[in-house]
């Protein structure tokens, strides 16, 4: 159990993991949410994110067996997520994308407009800076993304990624450094 | 200790300072280090203002459908997930397999000898002699190893598709020496994944012969509450309560309380404990 | 969005492509086995229903599924075409020999197939049926939660076992060197075997009895009963277990059932 009385992700998989494959519900319910926000941030793309999100669950259904419970499971979750994301990537490859359907796909999503949200004290807008999030590479995107908007700790990150959390630190601040850059070009082209 | 922080060091703290999430002497030197260094401050500002922003873009939700999608799956996946073999523990299981043909033949070879085809006339010390009486070099050898053999002949028999055979392979290890770790692992995998009830029950008992292993009965302890059927959480309590390991008693507890375990298992769960006392 | 969920479907089953099938009746199909150099397996997983598996003369599976209560309605059918893959909306694959039905999980249905007498099974159900098989030829497994598990004039072997039915076993003939395992948390295990079977035992009930027509040599030697020695602990344990042999012995058997009866009877 953890602070709000919630039986932990790690304890429901382990679960999961010794054959009671309904309580996998417990973590969809919990995680698909994020999981899709990871994926539309990365590919820009609903179905195919809706897709994968289905993916992930099946893919720890199969794996089941190899989670171990010492492990936290998020950072396990988006180990798998990370995979797919990268499988499906590898498919689409060969598809040929012309650079301005790439960028049409990037605009389309459907909270794309909702209402320029100024910061009065900054100035900042808000679809500003999602369109320069949209415009990082990917490594520097998907960073920013799960320390961000799926609260995976320092840790889990480093071990999804395999490196030091240490590094992963470092990491954020380059990609933030990277962010406020392309912020400003689109800010300046903007008001240009 | 003291010594002053410099911009490389603080770049692995921004992100903390951002959220807030510095320790309370980190972020003492962190500012000590701002205050004197104008473009970290700057960053600091600057780039602290973008990541408070972050928070302010909307999450995109996924459409309705993925519930209905993922329900309707996870329904599908039940049912097939019987039929399907069991990965892991058949991929350990496979990995202890020689890759070179000729170790395979030679194993085959001597599971002939060993008698796989009769198992119960197995007891030790009754091993069969090649019939022939030529004794290839190999197997010779082979028999020298004769308790790795059983090994094999266990650990292959577990990971067969039916039941039957994989009930063989749990029999198998009454054979083998109690101090045989592999054998040990490959029970207690097949205790905590074996998809058939009867074939995990099995195992629960050819487990007794490892009695002394520590590592069987932490093992056990915690493999109790990974169960979803209720028999075979008796017969592991009971062994733990044959083996009077007292450390069991905490999660004996745990268990007794735990709503979502099934009513006769937290029955002899309290009966367990004070057996244990 | 249909795609993802066909894979998946895909992936819980196994390749449909190419399998031979017929279908007879609304809900009535027969499926040929691919290979006759395999043996043949049947598995059937269902979760609401009953499961009823018998043994005929022919080399066809002829597979039977009807709903029970409300029928499902084919609404989405093409122009009065129906899925021939699906009677009673079922999922059927055949696989090298392998005939792999899984019921409608979204609705109760029972499911008979009749299937050539030498053919292994492997059943399973959760609730709202019981399994039965008939006059087989093969290994069976069988599986129920909620139901009972009725094997009779079965030659080969059997793993059977309930959660809160009863286990009742009949085999005409078993194949020498097979272990077998017959198992109920709530229910009596009844099993019958020629007279002539030769096995090791190991009995387990807790609140039930035990009885048997066979002369079972009771092993009082067995080291597995006495098994801590720690701390100069040595502890002979006089329980609900019991451990022996028939017919100077062979193959393990178990028969274990909680709050249920043993009974070992000679055919
Ligand atoms: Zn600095």
């Amino acid at each position: 159990m953890n602070a709000t009385g919630q039986v932990t992700d790690n304890a429901v998989m382990a679960r999961v993991a010794s054959g009671e494959v309904a309580k996998m519900a417990v973590l969809f319910e919990r995680h698909h949410r994020a999981l899709y926000r990871y994926f539309i941030s990365m590919n820009r793309n609903r179905e195919l994110s809706e897709d994968l999100v289905q993916d992930v669950f099946f893919r720890m259904l199969r794996y089941r067996a190899s989670y171990d419970a010492n492990q936290s499971f998020t950072a396990w979750m988006y180990q798998i997520a990370r995979n797919a994301n990268v499988d499906q990537a590898q498919k689409r490859k060969a598809e040929v994308v012309g650079i301005d359907e790439f960028d049409d796909r990037r605009a389309e999503p459907a909270s794309a407009a909702p209402g320029p949200e100024e910061i009065a004290a900054k100035g900042q807008n808000i679809a500003l800076l999602k369109r320069a999030l949209e415009r990082l590479p990917d490594d520097k995107r998907e960073i920013l993304v799960l320390s961000r908007f799926n609260d995976l700790k320092y840790e889990e990150i480093a071990a999804m990624l395999g490196c030091e959390t240490g590094t992963v630190k470092v990491r954020v601040f380059r990609a933030m450094r990277a962010l406020e850059r392309v912020y400003f070009a689109l800010q300046k082209e903007k008001s240009a | 200790m003291t010594s002053p922080m410099s911009c490389d060091d603080a770049k692995g703290l921004f992100a903390e300072y951002w959220s807030g999430s510095l320790g309370e002497r980190e972020e003492i030197a962190f500012e000590a280090h701002i205050a004197q260094c104008e473009a970290c401050r700057r960053d600091a500002d600057q780039l602290g203002a973008l990541w408070r922003n972050l928070e302010l873009i909307p999450a995109e939700e996924p459409g309705p459908g993925v519930r209905a999608r993922f329900y309707d799956s996870l329904a599908a996946f039940r049912q097939g997930m019987e039929s399907a073999p069991k990965r892991s523990l058949r991929d350990r299981l496979m990995a202890l397999w020689p890759a070179q043909p000729a170790w395979q033949m030679a194993i085959s070879f001597a599971l002939l000898v060993i008698g796989v085809g009769a198992g119960y006339e197995l007891r030790p010390g009754a091993a069969k002699i090649a019939p022939d009486g030529q004794e290839s070099s190999q197997i010779a050898q082979l028999r020298g190893e004769i308790g790795n053999m059983r090994q094999m002949v266990a650990l292959s028999l577990l990971q067969q598709q039916s039941a039957g055979e994989r009930l063989r392979g749990v029999s198998y290890a009454y054979q083998v020496p109690a101090s045989d770790t592999q054998m040990l692992s490959a029970l207690l995998a097949t205790v905590n994944t074996d998809p058939n009830v009867n074939v995990r029950l099995a195992a629960v008992d050819a487990l007794r012969a490892f009695g002394s292993s520590p590592v069987m009965r932490t093992a056990v302890i915690q493999s109790i509450r990974k169960q979803d059927q209720p028999m075979v959480q008796i017969e592991l309590i009971d062994l733990l309560v044959d083996l009077h390991e007292t450390d069991a008693r905490p999660e004996l507890e745990k268990i007794a309380a735990d709503g979502q375990i099934n009513e006769a298992v937290r029955e002899h769960a309290k009966v367990a404990m004070e057996k244990l006392r | 969005m249909k795609k993802t969920k066909m894979k998946w479907m895909v992936l819980a089953g196994a390749a449909v492509s190419a399998m031979a099938l017929a279908q007879d009746s609304e809900n009535r199909v027969t499926v040929a086995f691919s290979n006759p150099n395999r043996p043949r397996v049947l598995v059937v997983n269902q979760v609401q229903g009953s499961v009823a598996v018998r043994g005929y003369n022919g080399k066809d599976a002829i597979i039977e599924g009807s709903h029970v209560g409300e029928r499902r309605r084919d609404s989405d059918g093409h122009g009065g075409m129906h899925r021939i893959d699906q009677p009673g909306g079922m999922d059927i694959t055949e696989n090298d020999n392998t005939i792999t039905i899984h019921g409608d999980f979204m609705h109760s249905s029972n499911i008979t197939v009749q299937v050539p007498v030498e053919t292994s099974l492997k059943l399973k159900t959760v609730n709202g049926g019981k399994i039965s098989v008939e006059g087989v030829s093969g290994d069976v497994e069988a599986d129920n939660t909620n139901g009972s598990v009725v094997v009779t004039d079965v030659s080969g072997s059997v793993v059977a076992s309930s959660t809160n039915g009863k286990v009742t076993v009949s085999l005409t003939k078993v194949t020498p060197n097979k272990s077998m395992s017959f198992s109920s948390m709530n229910g009596t295990v009844d099993v019958t075997l020629p007279a002539d079977t030769k096995a090791n035992l190991r009995m387990r009930t807790d609140n039930g009895e035990i009885w048997s027509d066979f002369d079972v040599k009771v092993d009082g030697a067995r080291p597995s009963q006495s098994i801590d020695t720690r701390e100069g602990h040595h502890r002979i344990r006089i329980d609900k277990t019991i451990y022996g042999s028939i017919n100077g012995g062979g193959p393990e058997i178990q028969l274990v059932t909680f709050n249920g009866s043993i009974f070992l009877r000679k055919k």
